[in-house]
């Protein structure tokens, strides 16, 4: 099973950028000469945009079915996808900083969405930092599950109080070509499978280790 | 509903009296509101930004820093000599003794802001003309954001190793977004920006006064109730 969405994932990434670099190659406008490349940057912002969002979801699920049940699988997988979360938001984060440098000239501005995708780049990182930060499987668990609540509860907070201040991000994306529209959407399913691999293997690991230290100290 | 006065009462006051004893929180953390303060206000002489633009800033960062102070004396003293399972022992609700120790702290806030607030009006040259009732509002509505988050999460970092460092990350963390609703009402009541050219411009805001109230009002409303009931999952064996 594993194999297979391995596979499938693998697939999906080669197909994604392959299109991406050839028939679905965002044109730049006439004033943007020479900078395809950097436009062509959103097959891999957008979709990191959307994945580390869901992750954050997973997380909370994760987090209300530890606190109601305690069983310790959900606190591998809400950590697997917390862990998850911290790379997409690193892309989208480093994709965007190059966009901006690209169209705007400075590397960050503190526009809304800049903001917004830099306050989940901390959360993830202070949920890791936390769950580092104590020994106790249990205690961990527990810490971790109302901190993963607290920190979904924070994220439309943050989208709110980010639409405040005034926009200079592209609104939405628009596509010229119906083979655009196709690998863009490819792009976006090969990042949902790549962060669904991960978040099953690092599940595993975390399981693993859990088991190992539990046999160490008993 | 009188077991629940009558336990929030006791905690309440041991807390307000233990602190009054000890005098161990109150005076660390106005010095270091006064210090952030002056020090900010020697940068602001170095740099090109205007005095009163800074203020606000200014005010945030000394309530956030000094508040650390205050929510991190909360359950570390129930740590000593093992108060907090007595505490927990004791057949009381959990999120009766959330209440009790946030009041505390809102409480230790309020008397930390009377002090500060008059040191940055003389040193950054602002004043709140006749917007007293709104600016007495966006200190409280900061406070309780801060005493919300600050009192659960000084409960969970008892049982880490790095307390206080840890302390500071989730909750600066998690009030990050508050800041900027935050610093802009205080900017629109010192009168810095005049209230008919906010959003416009550099100063990159949409909103008036009261989108800013309504954000922070709600921000604590949403944090205060899931802290409160969140709480007995954090202190639990």
């Amino acid at each position: 099973m594993r194999r297979l969405l391995m596979f499938i994932t693998l697939a999906l990434l080669l197909t994604s950028t392959w299109l991406a670099f050839t028939v679905g190659e965002v044109v730049p406008s006439e004033d943007e000469k020479g900078v395809t490349v950097e436009k062509n940057i959103l097959y891999v912002h957008v979709p990191s945009a959307i994945c580390s969002t869901l992750c954050f979801l997973v997380l909370l699920l994760t987090s209300i079915a530890y606190l109601v049940n305690s069983k310790p699988i959900f606190d591998y997988i809400g950590a697997a996808s917390a862990e998850a979360a911290l790379v997409f938001t690193t892309v989208l984060n480093l994709t965007g900083c190059i966009f901006s440098r690209v169209f705007w000239g400075p590397w960050w501005t503190p526009t809304p969405r800049l903001l917004t995708s830099a306050i989940l780049w901390f959360l993830a990182v202070a949920y890791l930092i936390l769950r580092a930060g104590i020994q106790n499987q249990r205690h961990r668990a527990r810490l971790c599950a109302v901190f993963g609540i607290i920190a979904f509860i924070d994220v439309p907070m943050v989208f709110i109080s980010a639409r405040m201040m005034r926009d200079m991000h592209p609104a939405n994306v628009g596509f010229d070509t119906a083979w655009q529209g196709v690998s863009f959407g490819l792009s976006v399913l090969s990042i949902l499978s790549l962060a669904a691999l991960f978040i099953w293997l690092r599940t595993d690991i975390l399981r693993s280790r859990a088991q190992l230290e539990n046999e160490m100290y008993s | 509903m009188r077991y629940f006065w009558l336990s929030f009462k006791a905690i309440f006051i041991k807390d307000i009296v233990t602190e009054l004893r000890a005098k161990q929180v109150l005076p660390t953390m106005i010095v270091l509101g006064m210090l952030i303060v002056w020090v900010m206000r020697i940068v602001s002489e170095a740099s090109s930004l205007s005095t009163q633009m800074m203020g606000p800033a200014v005010l945030w960062i000394a309530f956030l820093f000094s508040g650390l102070q205050a929510q991190e004396r909360a359950f570390a003293t129930e740590e000593r000599e093992d108060c907090i399972s007595g505490l927990l022992l004791a057949p009381v609700d959990p999120g009766t003794i959330y209440i009790a120790k946030f009041l505390v702290n809102v409480i230790m806030l309020c008397v930390f802001e009377i002090v500060v607030v008059p040191v940055v009006f003389i040193t950054f040259r602002v004043g709140v003309g006749d917007k007293w009732i709104e600016f007495i509002t966006v200190l409280l509505l900061g406070n309780v954001a801060i005493s919300s988050i600050g009192t659960l999460f000084s409960a969970m970092v008892q049982l880490s190793r790095s307390r206080g460092a840890l302390l500071s990350i989730l909750v600066l963390v998690i009030l990050l977004p508050i800041m900027l609703p935050a610093t802009f009402a205080l900017l629109l009541i010192f009168g810095v920006i005049p209230e008919e050219f906010a959003g416009s411009g550099a100063l990159a805001f949409v909103g008036d006064l009261k989108t800013a109230l309504g954000y922070m009002i709600a921000f604590d409303a949403i944090f205060t109730v899931a802290c409160w009931l969140l709480f007995g999952f954090v202190v639990q064996e």
